[in-house]
């Protein structure tokens, strides 16, 4: 615990909001203090205390708002992930990767965040449950083919998305995004393959990136979040 | 006569016909067999669309296709010319060495990619029944083959500046289609297409500055695979900056004019670097004119 509170620098600030209230920063200390991995909400430490952590099956809605819940349930994955690795890094983590790793927890936070802002509280689902149980956080191979599984995924899901989408502000957020994502993808595979940062299993013949529909993204997303997600409506 | 601009109001008055490229294609057929002078009276349909339609927020396809295309063009012919297989404006191969051996790879996996857009948005385009652009004459160092001072003079003869330029277009791509993106809001078929060329553009832009990273040498700071400020920003100042201006936005608009301000969200409690993840963490777009404008810069 002592060497996690002591930590300074970019990784303590990660969680801790711009104006940041008291509560909310000892809270999230004690979550990656002594809960660990599992039991950190995706959401980090929300600031309204009245939301409590989903159970059982969350569904994500219909229409524009379905798809902005998609996307928020994917953020949160990404950033609870991300959290996770910059809290715990693998071991000898270079300087250069835990910055650019740190940069993009950012960014995933941030989009986490943005998407809790742009979606109206009574139609937003709640703060999920990750459940990193198969990753090997101490692994640079296990972390970063986490990475590259969760960015590739994102960006496929934006990809499928973003025809789903009926509001033009909806759609150029969508496309903001997912360029960043797609940066992300690029980077973590170079990690892994330099020269695979658009290698030919995610890019096809046409030149074109993947895109999958909703049922394949959540599919894939399931395994890493306990509660039971329901996107049947998403779009619709 | 636009064609185009009448299938869009077509699609935005009835979108379920508007699904599939062959439909696309006939629409487009029966169009042109009016003889380019439909009146508005002729199809009922198009008059009821139009009065809808939201003025000055929608440009045709067509445009949207053939600025995509031109931005295509301009990236193959660039990755084409500075591995030697393509003359510059005075007729003269770019030296064999000048890329190093061991990014001949890379190079070539981006210039596949710009040559396989060029084709997908040339089918495009063919598939709805319009002649295909050319290509243009390119001259990359910006001098529009001597008419005047060169902006990028060294672009084949300096491979950092080769890098600066590449990360340019790369990342001017990626706003440009993001720019481009509502206007497809009623063809998802080519909605979907420009998103995955889109994301694969990121791609490419994200490793280029991982390139020009691996080659700093006592910098101050390292660049980024996103976009942001400092070194992370315009890599040619001022003959880039062109390519990342509002790329600093800290204000995202949702719909009805509400907004979500980035400074706002809990990221951080250094205010420098607070500011720089709110800026790298959405890419912006550029409009139709920037775009076309910048292509321009390359194009005489």
């Amino acid at each position: 615990m002592s060497n996690f509170l002591k930590k300074e620098g970019e990784e303590a600030e990660l969680t801790t909001p711009l104006h940041a209230p008291i509560k909310r920063r000892s809270f999230f200390m004690y979550a990656g203090a002594t809960a660990g991995a599992t039991a950190l909400l995706l959401s980090g430490c929300d600031d309204d205390d009245d939301e409590t952590p989903a159970a059982g099956t969350v569904s994500l809605g219909s229409g524009d708002i379905g798809v902005l819940n998609y996307a928020y349930a994917l953020e949160q994955l990404e950033a609870a992930f991300y959290a996770q690795v910059i809290a715990t890094p693998y071991a000898s983590m270079p300087a250069d990767e835990m910055t650019a790793l740190t940069a993009i927890a950012k960014h995933e936070a941030i989009h986490r965040d943005f998407f809790k802002a742009a979606i109206p509280a009574a139609s937003r689902i709640p703060a999920l449950n990750p459940d990193f149980s198969s990753i090997n956080f101490s692994s640079r191979d296990a972390v970063l083919g986490a990475a590259k599984t969760f960015e590739d995924l994102g960006v496929a899901a934006y990809n499928g998305a973003g025809s789903l989408l009926k509001s033009p502000d909806y759609l150029l957020l969508a496309g903001k995004i997912v360029s960043v994502e797609a940066r992300h993808a690029a980077y973590v595979r170079d990690l892994l393959d330099n020269g695979s940062f658009a290698g030919s299993d995610v890019v096809n013949a046409n030149g074109l990136d993947q895109a999958l529909p909703v049922a394949t993204v959540l599919a894939a997303a399931q395994k890493y979040i306990k509660e039971t997600i329901n996107g049947d409506n998403v779009g619709k | 006569m636009n064609f185009l601009q009448l299938l869009a109001d077509l699609a935005q008055a009835n979108p379920a016909v508007y699904t599939q490229a062959s439909q696309r294609r006939t629409m487009l057929r029966q169009l042109s067999q009016l003889g380019g002078r439909v009146a508005a009276t002729a199809l009922p349909l198009l008059a009821v669309s139009t009065s809808t339609a939201k003025a000055g927020t929608r440009e045709n396809l067509l445009d949207v296709l053939q600025l995509a295309l031109t931005l295509e063009y301009l990236e193959s012919d660039f990755y084409r010319t500075a591995l030697g297989k393509l003359a510059r404006p005075d007729g003269s191969l770019v030296s064999a060495d000048f890329v190093p051996a061991s990014l001949r790879a890379d190079l070539e996996t981006l210039q596949l990619h710009e040559d396989q857009h060029v084709a997908f948005l040339q089918a495009a385009l063919e598939n709805s029944g319009v002649v295909v652009p050319a290509r243009p004459r390119f001259d990359f160092t910006g001098s529009r083959n001597g008419a005047q001072a060169a902006l990028f003079p060294d672009v084949f003869t300096n491979f950092d500046t080769f890098l600066q330029v590449a990360q340019t277009l790369e990342d001017a791509g990626v706003r440009a289609y993001k720019g481009q993106a509502g206007f497809l809001i009623n063809d998802n078929a080519l909605l979907e297409a420009a998103f995955r060329i889109h994301s694969v553009e990121a791609r490419h832009a994200s490793h280029i500055r991982r390139l020009r990273r691996l080659r700093q040498t006592g910098a101050a700071e390292p660049i980024r695979n996103w976009v942001g400020p400092g070194l992370s920003g315009s890599p040619a100042a001022p003959a880039s900056d062109a390519a990342y201006v509002g790329e600093d936005a800290l204000t995202q608009a949702l719909p009805n004019s509400a907004t979500v301000q980035l400074e706002e969200l809990r990221i951080g409690s250094d205010r420098d670097r607070a500011l720089r993840s709110a800026q790298e963490a959405f890419d912006e777009p550029l409009t139709t004119a920037q775009s076309t404008a910048l292509a321009n810069i390359f194009i005489y």
